[in-house]
């Protein structure tokens, strides 16, 4: 695919794959064009606000909003139950521009002493619906990896246009402030025709998605339940929309206090309002960019290299180490560093793993979730975290000083050049409390810092539950990845195990075979049967019959046939007892021994074509025998008969005798693939007792190689732990020579036992192994510059490869969950383009710092040359010193 | 017995003849044959029992290690046209429960497009 010029522009920039430039660049300019005009908007409410009601209103503003706002979200949950998302999103964005513009002319018409507050609201609104829809737009539009990478640079859009609309503010609100608002409606208008651009995309790349979403909109006979207590519902109903809420509630609280911390400690050191001026106009500019830079060159950075779950952590654990310092020490310094630390990072990485965490969600759930807990949750923890800090801090205000402090920051905590300009225009709100009851200064100042203090205990209070609750979602985000991934596949050995009884199935088709045999074969195949308990009526008719003459269509027919059978009528002289009984007394008398010992000897001397009938009836009777009984002692002599059917008899007695001196032959018999399957079946009848000499063969160079995997096939039937640990030597030890065998009989041991364990730095350094060798075949395939080995690469990777591959993913399924490895793996190989980056995106939650840093870059969806490329600085990584040993 | 492979898109079809016994085995096995194309890259197998008379438990102990060896790396492996005689015991064995069986090689190779 050519690549254009935007990608290799912002290829210089972010880590974006050809084809996602357009989008990404839509989403950057949609995100632009609604924090621009918002942080035209924002000042504007506070400036109008403050100078026409007085910040002592502020309480009331707050009240309408959460009421509106709560209003609001009932009835926009059942619009957008009702009508497609496209149509949602544009006309919001008309009747925004259109209230805007309506609000400019109300407020030119000075008699309308309501508007602040309804400006207010309505500038609350605006954020709030704008913003809920540009990140479900997000979620519509990515998976995981895809956002991953994305996610800074469309998130910078939205702080460039912040940073525009306050310096715009700035310059032009000094002089025309009444044209403000016509600029922002002017630039909604912008943001309408981008959106309508990123419909255009969806369409042409999914053509399906009207269907679907129409079909979404249509649902079953029943209307679909929307609103406000619906919506709570299903945040209670689901753990994982419950633990997203229950982080939001936390972030926004801990929010509060900081800023409550690090404006009280400014308080504490800033004496004059020039100094503030100084402080805040310097501070505020920094708190802009600084946001910006971050989510632009490094949020990506940092969510690739550290995943979900400790990039969740970064945050709270930047403001637990702030408020720790600040509870310990309360410094300018400090409260500098957790208000820098709070506005950088909430804007620039928080809220931007938050939003990741939706994107699994299935949209149903998502959307309905995300509109209760963006519009309505976080403003309600925001109201809650301020009545927890009236009540943290009632006791001190009690009969001393008002608790205007709450007041005054919430005045000060403006991001615009302008807003403060405005606020600092009205001295009244900054000024230190005069008149109050403390004259003593320095009392005041201890009262302070005691106030901090208390808030800085509960706020490391907090921050620890948020922790928690963090590590909680984010575990609960990786099983919300897995259950987008299916299972395709699964050991088939454990399957046909389950379903099958083998040995039965074996055994009725011997005893079918024998029928036109030997009559002596077919009576012992059937004393079998009865022994087993598994001569029912089905197989006592079909194994009546000549296997030539089974000519009936149907089970049923067959029974209806009336047909003589030849099976005698067991079921009056036969009870299984005591013919078991019956049979081994005889078989273990002396007399018998002595007359059969001739018989036996004859048979294996002759080497005629009867004998071989002979030999097989003897080698299934000595099965019968007592284990001491000299006849026994002929076995060994009947497994190394070149007829396969009589060792198959013999290998089969041997199962059933498990005398020590048979367990060389048996192994022996694993070289030939005709008898390596009964002979496999024997020697796991043995278990425990055959390992060490099974690990023998399976250690020895010299020996054959299939029978060295033979035994490592036996090996994992056997599945003990000190089979896998026998295994597990052989493959730290050996020369690579049979370790797709040896990886393979592990994991059916895995899959089959998932209570045996494994060395995990044996299986690290081979998983480091592996990863080489898939590297270096890569490499060997197509490294080169010829056409022809390139052109291969579109008939899929060459078998080695897919080898390799599938070993590094048992491998890995030894020391982490199998299933979930499995699941990984099934869906990088035969999944969609979205089942795969659901995959990595498993992967990267799932594995160790180390181990994902060499494996997922090798399984992303990459273009050939790039793919050689990583293969070539996976194995530059091989040879730093802690990977020496790979 | 005389095993030939023929292929019909992707997928690989062994047209068995005679009985697969364990007295019948020359040089290679059905197991090690349907091995070899996994190794090449094939993943759906069918096996023809157009001309499969009657099978041994080797017989049955190869299918199944086909099918094992298919189904452990996410291919799949069937059996079509098998006769009534040894469909039935098939049935009686169970074997039904795991082999996916099909009268006619056209359905057969159709299911494989299906999944």
């Amino acid at each position: 695919m050519a690549k254009s010029r935007l990608y290799r522009i912002l290829s210089r920039i972010i880590d974006i794959k050809s084809g996602e430039e357009i989008i990404a660049s839509l989403l950057f300019l949609y995100f632009f064009f609604i924090m621009f005009p918002y942080y035209i908007i924002k000042p504007y409410r506070d400036a109008k606000y403050l100078y026409e009601m007085g910040s002592r209103e502020l309480p009331y503003a707050y009240l309408s909003t959460a009421i509106i706002v709560g209003i609001f979200v009932a009835f926009y949950s059942r619009l957008q139950a009702r009508i497609s998302r496209n149509v949602l999103i544009i006309s919001s964005l008309v009747l925004f521009t259109l209230t805007c513009l309506l609000s400019w002319k109300l407020f030119r018409n000075r008699e309308l002493t309501w508007m602040p507050l309804a400006f207010w609201v309505w500038a609350n609104l605006v954020i709030v619906v704008l913003g809920t829809q540009f990140w479900i737009l997000v979620n519509d539009v990515f998976n995981p990896r895809e956002a991953k990478r994305l996610i800074g640079f469309f998130g910078s859009g939205g702080l460039l246009g912040g940073i525009f609309g306050a310096l715009l503010t700035g310059v032009v609100g000094k002089r025309h402030p009444e044209i403000l608002l016509l600029i922002a409606s002017g630039l909604m208008l912008f943001s309408i025709f981008i959106v309508n651009f990123i419909f255009i995309w969806q369409r042409k790349k999914n053509p399906s998605i009207d269907k679907i979403i129409d079909k979404d909109k249509e649902g079953g006979s029943k209307p679909e339940k929307v609103g406000f207590i619906d919506s709570f519902n299903t945040i209670r109903k689901n753990r994982y929309l419950a633990l997203l809420a229950v982080v939001v509630i936390l972030t926004f609280m801990v929010a509060t206090f900081i800023d409550y911390q690090s404006k009280t400690v400014i308080d504490i050191k800033v004496k004059r309002i020039d100094e503030y001026t100084e402080i805040f106009g310097y501070f505020h500019a920094l708190l802009l960019v600084l946001p910006f830079l971050v989510s632009i060159f490094m949020t990506s950075t940092i969510i690739k290299r550290f995943g979900i779950r400790l990039t969740l952590m970064l945050f709270p654990l930047i403001l637990l180490l702030c408020s720790g310092g600040i509870f310990v020490a309360p410094i300018f310094i400090l409260a500098i560093a957790i208000k820098t630390s709070d506005k950088t990072l909430s804007f620039s990485l928080n809220q931007f793993v938050r939003e990741l965490l939706y994107i699994p969600i299935s949209p149903e759930l998502k959307y309905k979730a995300k509109v209760f807990i963006d519009m309505f949750l976080n403003r309600f923890a925001k109201g809650l975290g301020a009545l927890m800090l009236m009540i943290f801090l009632l006791p001190i205000f009690r009969g001393e000083e008002r608790p205007d402090a709450l007041i005054e920051v919430n005045a000060l905590d403006r991001s615009s050049l302008t807003e403060k300009t405005e606020v600092l225009k009205k001295p009244d709100i900054l000024k230190k409390t005069e008149g109050s009851p403390l004259t003593d200064e320095s009392e005041a100042i201890d009262r302070r810092i005691r106030r901090v203090k208390i808030v800085s205990g509960f706020s490391l209070f907090f921050i620890l539950i948020w922790i928690f609750f963090n590590l909680k979602v984010s575990k609960e985000y990786t099983r919300t990845v897995k259950n987008k991934l299916t299972i395709k596949w699964d050991r088939a050995d454990r399957m046909v195990a389950e379903k099958l009884d083998v040995d039965y199935t074996k055994l009725v088709f011997d005893t079918i075979e024998s029928r036109n045999r030997s009559s002596i074969l077919y009576a012992m195949h059937i004393f079998d049967l009865i022994k087993q308990d598994k001569l029912t009526p089905e197989v006592k008719k079909l194994i009546s019959y000549k296997s030539d003459e089974v000519k009936v269509s149907s089970l049923r027919g067959l029974f209806e046939s009336g047909e003589i059978a030849l099976l005698p009528e067991t079921d009056e002289i036969i009870s299984e007892d005591v013919l078991e009984k019956e049979i081994g007394e005889i078989m273990s008398l002396d007399v018998y021994q002595e007359v059969m010992k001739s018989y036996v000897e004859n048979a294996l001397r002759d080497e005629s074509m009867e004998s071989e009938t002979a030999r097989m009836e003897v080698a299934k009777a000595i099965g019968l025998m007592e284990s001491e009984s000299p006849l026994a002692e002929k076995l060994g002599e009947l497994l190394w008969d070149e007829s396969p059917e009589v060792s198959k008899y013999a290998l089969e007695s041997a199962a059933k005798l498990r005398k020590k001196e048979y367990v060389p032959a048996l192994i022996k018999k694993l070289f030939n693939p005709i008898t390596r399957e009964d002979a496999s079946v024997a020697l796991e009848k043995y278990g425990d007792r055959v390992i060490g000499a099974l690990s023998d063969y399976l250690s020895d160079r010299d020996e054959d190689i299939e029978l060295r995997k033979g035994t490592a096939s036996v090996l994992a039937r056997i599945g003990t732990q000190d089979a896998g640990d026998c295994l597990m030597w052989e493959l730290e030890e050996g020369k690579g020579e049979i370790d797709t065998e040896l990886i393979d009989a592990l994991d059916r041991i895995r899959s089959e036992k998932p209570g045996v364990q494994f060395r995990e730095d044996i299986v690290e350094t081979k998983i480091l192994r592996e990863i080489k060798k898939y590297c270096l075949t890569f490499i060997k395939h197509f490294g080169t510059k010829s056409k022809r080995k390139k052109a291969e690469m579109t008939k899929g990777l060459p078998e080695e490869l897919n080898v390799s591959l599938m070993n590094v993913f048992k491998l890995f399924g030894f020391i982490y969950l199998r299933e979930d490895i499995m699941r990984a793996y099934q869906n990088i190989q035969v999944g969609t383009k979205d089942s795969v980056d659901y995959a990595i995106e498993l992967l990267d939650n799932t594995l160790k710092k180390e181990m994902r840093e060499i494996v997922i870059p090798l399984m992303e969806d990459l273009a050939l040359d790039e793919r050689v490329k990583r293969c070539r600085n996976c194995l530059k990584d091989f040879s730093r010193p802690n990977r020496k040993n790979a | 017995m005389e095993i030939n492979a023929r292929e019909k898109e992707d997928i690989v079809i062994f047209d068995i003849e005679g009985e697969i016994r364990r007295s019948d085995i020359s040089d290679i096995t059905l197991h090690q044959l349907v091995k070899d194309q996994l190794d090449s890259g094939k993943r759906n197998i069918l096996l023809n029992f157009q001309n499969v008379e009657f099978i041994d438990s080797f017989g049955v102990g190869e299918i199944l290690a086909s099918y094992i060896s298919t189904n452990n790396l996410g291919g799949k492996l069937k059996i079509a046209k098998i006769s009534k005689k040894l469909y039935l015991v098939f049935q009686v064995t169970m074997l039904t429960k795991v082999l996916e069986i099909f009268d006619d090689e056209e359905v057969a190779l159709d299911s494989f497009d299906k999944e």
